[in-house]
């Protein structure tokens, strides 16, 4: 219900709500896209995440989006959950 | 060859039976008498036990001789001579009591003694003691005897108990015990190599001695004597391979991150803090606990990063597993808060994406021109930007609107005055008809689609505005007459106060809400803020907040002028008149920015006056001008002492503050203004809505028309105006519920605020 808002904002392609072992917990995409999803993006919020506290460790990544030429992928990352918003913004 | 033939048919044994005093001549060689031992198994000897039994002694047994041709003893001898003086020289002892018995050989025995105390065995000596062979061949045998690691001493050692169940009969009986000393028990006996001088033996030992001495002063050279070097055999070595258990290694492996160390003490630190008063046990096994937990997340980066497809393989089984924690586990992620606002920054970040263009050119940032156009017709922007100074025009950026307020009539809107980007919009029923619910509406520029924030107000919403020190806090006016500040930064946006149960609180629809910031406090900082309020029962108040009650002290009664035209001087005939008279609505008030104590208020019909906030009696000045219910007044922020009033009479005025008559009037369209503002940039530009139509005048470029014209779309009345603080955007607000922003383009005013360009502009004007 939250997040019906969201999808039907123009061009969202999926949410994906991640929980703190990587596991999806809700998606609005197919299974094998999804499980794709959480995994690959679970390992660069780490390494992102990993990143900018190495370099002051007060602090902490908030937000991340990844363009690139066919989508945008918005990542909220946070200690319990990771959501996932996969857009086309040209749609 | 026939020598060894020989030799062997010489070494023909012929084993004989012989008895024991037979004489043996034995050429020097031990062998081994395997054979006799069968029978001498009873006898115990061995490394262990040096008992000797004499019964034993006495068992007759079998000699085995072997003999060759010439009826020599070439009966093997035992190799193994062991050392004397142990049970040998007892066993000897035995045999030579025996052996004396038949003979006379008392010194035999001194002399027996000798080899044995001297392990010295020249193979001469022994075939010299024709007696003592007698004896060596017992003692052969007892060396056989040795030879044998038997296990008779173990035997002997190990006796089976029988246990017999003992009675209880057997118990009471007395039972006799006697005591007798064992005989004794020779363990060790080396008999004394010294003799005394004394003794009987004496002199054969000095004879002996002497003998011996002589024999060692002729080894040298002599024949007799054969140096012979031994060597000690070295036990053969055997190697022996022993296997243990296979060691189980395991690799651990830490990758340690800066923010690793810090989490960690900042644990660390947290865990003390909260624990300290619990005892100091449980603080380690937390720390611990805490720190493996971070050593195990920095671990499962490590882990993580080696393979991908093993991880989405292992995803795959768990994603199929319990559902039911999922479940759970999202119910709780979805309520909490961070998720909430994780929402509210995504969306954001979505909104952003489909209205960039929208939002950059709202912001001032430079846009291309394309992305507004359609990909069709990309050549008639091109053209256009290319001409020389195209005609000013509005373009619409976006529309608030949403479904919770789509229908509603706006009727006034704010800006907060710290966060720029909201905006709040009062939505109620323009025209006072059926009055539905009111709502309240705060916008964020950066989400188009949805409020911020909205709240449902008991009645429908007629005015208002955010106050400036405490920027959370909106005041609302309402058509009940009630005034209600919201504070928008709770979390359940609970009203802080209301002036619903105050007595003094209007009788009519509030009109308008201003908080003004009126003198300096004592600090210098922050000024005073009061908020202000004019209604439809006529009275301007002053509201104060006593604890969470709204208060409010009247500041102005808004009395009906009858007459027009004031007669000159005859202050008493007003006041007379004015005795009776009755309150007139008052539609809108503004206070002057530079003198906080004075201020203006536009009349149901059509007056305006100029007040002051310490004189509540009477106007200071009042102006005529309109017929119709003056609608809003506005003194220029940038002019000082102009101000702009809007009526239903179809006219916009502009009057100087020392002039009772307007110096410029604007009509351009049959309607009646609803709203008029100043541009908070250019002192010559201002915005009017009226009926049909939005419309931009800049009085630099002319007087008579507006510059801009939008017109409204078709059954939407335009309501409120407002203009964007910083950028060229204008807000409008209609009777549909929508808010529309545009952009001014194309606006040639020129550098500067213009002010000067007013000043002459009405100076002219006035000089007409």
């Amino acid at each position: 219900m939250l997040t019906r808002r969201i999808q039907g904002q123009k061009g969202v392609q999926g949410i994906i709500i991640v929980n703190s072992e990587g596991i999806p917990v809700k998606t609005t995409l197919d299974n094998s896209s999804t499980v794709q999803y959480a995994g690959l993006i679970h390992q660069l919020v780490m390494k992102a995440r990993s990143t900018v506290r190495d370099i002051d460790p007060q602090n902490d990544l908030t937000f991340l989006r990844v363009r690139s030429k066919k989508n945008e992928i918005m990542i909220a990352p946070d200690k319990d959950y990771f959501l996932i918003v996969i857009q086309n913004p040209s749609d | 060859m026939s020598s060894s033939e020989d030799k062997n048919k010489k070494r023909t044994l012929v084993l004989r039976p012989s008895s024991r005093a037979g004489n043996v001549s034995v050429s020097g060689r031990y062998g081994n008498q395997s054979s006799r031992t069968g029978s001498r198994k009873s006898l115990s000897l061995g490394g262990g036990s040096k008992v000797l039994d004499k019964s034993h002694v006495h068992i007759p047994r079998p000699a085995v001789r072997v003999f060759d041709e010439d009826n020599n003893v070439v009966t093997p001898q035992p190799l193994y001579q062991a050392d004397p003086g142990t049970a040998q020289a007892k066993g000897s002892r035995f045999f030579m009591n025996e052996i004396s018995g038949g003979s006379d050989q008392t010194t035999a025995t001194g002399s027996f003694t000798m080899p044995f105390s001297k392990p010295v065995f020249g193979s001469s000596r022994i075939s010299s003691q024709s007696t003592i062979e007698s004896v060596n061949e017992e003692i052969e045998d007892t060396f056989s005897k040795r030879d044998q690691p038997i296990s008779i001493p173990d035997v002997k050692l190990k006796k089976s108990t029988v246990k017999e169940p003992v009675t209880e009969e057997m118990l009471k009986e007395i039972i006799d015990v006697f005591l007798t000393e064992t005989d004794t028990i020779s363990l060790l006996d080396i008999p004394s190599a010294f003799v005394s001088v004394d003794a009987d033996e004496a002199d054969a030992v000095i004879e002996r001695n002497n003998q011996y001495a002589e024999v060692c002063r002729n080894r040298m050279g002599n024949d007799k004597y054969v140096n012979r070097s031994v060597q000690t055999l070295n036990g053969a070595a055997k190697h022996k391979h022993v296997q243990s258990d296979s060691l189980v290694m395991v690799d651990a492996a830490v990758t340690v991150t800066t923010w690793d160390m810090f989490d960690t003490l900042c644990n660390l630190e947290q865990e003390q803090t909260i624990r300290s008063p619990q005892p100091e046990k449980t603080d380690f096994p937390e720390a611990v606990l805490d720190s493996s937990r971070a050593a195990e997340r920095s671990m499962s980066v490590g882990s993580t990063v080696s393979s991908v497809s093993a991880s989405s393989s292992v995803k795959d089984v768990e994603s199929s597993g319990n559902t039911a924690n999922t479940e759970s586990e999202l119910q709780l992620i979805m309520q909490s808060e961070r998720f909430q606002h994780s929402l509210l920054v995504m969306e954001r970040s979505i909104l952003s994406n489909i209205f960039q263009p929208q939002l950059a050119a709202y912001r001032q940032l430079l846009v291309l021109e394309v992305m507004f156009s359609d990909p069709d017709s990309p050549v008639e922007q091109r053209e256009e930007d290319t001409g020389s100074s195209p005609s000013p025009s509005l373009r619409s950026l976006w529309v608030f609107s949403c479904k919770l307020s789509r229908g509603r009539s706006i009727s006034s809107m704010a800006w907060n005055k710290k966060n720029l980007d909201l905006l709040a919009v009062g939505y109620g029923q323009f025209n006072s008809g059926d009055q539905e619910p009111g709502l309240v509406c705060c916008w964020s520029i950066k989400n188009p689609t949805w409020p911020e924030h909205f709240i449902h107000c008991d009645s429908a919403v007629t005015c208002l505005d955010f106050s400036a020190n405490s920027p959370g806090q909106l005041a609302v006016g309402m058509h009940d007459g009630s005034i209600t500040i919201y504070n928008l930064q709770s979390p359940d946006k609970s009203r802080v106060i209301s002036s619903h149960e105050c007595p003094k609180k209007h009788l009519g629809p509030v009109c308008q809400l201003r908080w003004i910031q009126q003198e300096l406090s004592l600090t210098g900082e922050d000024r005073a803020e009061a908020l202000f309020s004019v209604g439809a029962d006529g009275r301007i108040c002053k509201w104060f907040v006593f604890g969470s009650v709204l208060n409010c002290t009247d500041l102005m009664m808004l009395k009906k002028v009858t007459t027009m035209k004031r007669p000159g001087g005859n202050k008493t005939d007003k006041t007379e008149e004015n005795v009776l008279s009755v309150l007139t609505p008052g539609l809108c008030f503004d206070f002057h920015p530079a003198e906080p104590s004075i201020y203006l208020a536009g009349a149901w019909e059509g007056l305006i006056h100029k007040c002051s906030c310490s004189n509540t009696q009477e106007f200071l000045e009042t102006y005529h001008k309109h017929f119709c219910p003056v609608n809003y007044i506005t003194w220029s922020p940038l002019s000082p002492d102009v101000f702009l009033s809007c009526s239903s009479d179809w006219t916009i005025q502009l009057w100087k503050q020392d002039q009772l008559n307007p110096v410029l009037g604007f009509t351009s369209t049959r309607g009646a203004v609803y709203d008029v503002r100043w541009s908070p940039k250019w002192a010559t530009v201002f915005g009017a809505v009226n009926e049909q139509q939005l419309e931009i005048w800049d009085l630099k470029t002319r007087i008579l028309d507006p510059v801009i014209v939008q017109p409204a779309a078709p059954g939407v009345t335009m309501t409120s105006l407002l203009f964007v603080q910083q950028t060229d955007c204008v807000v409008v607000g209609d009777s549909d519920g929508q808010v529309t922003i545009y952009q001014l383009k194309n606006l040639s005013v020129g550098e500067g605020s213009q002010v000067n360009v007013l000043e002459d502009l009405l100076r002219s004007a006035a000089s007409r």
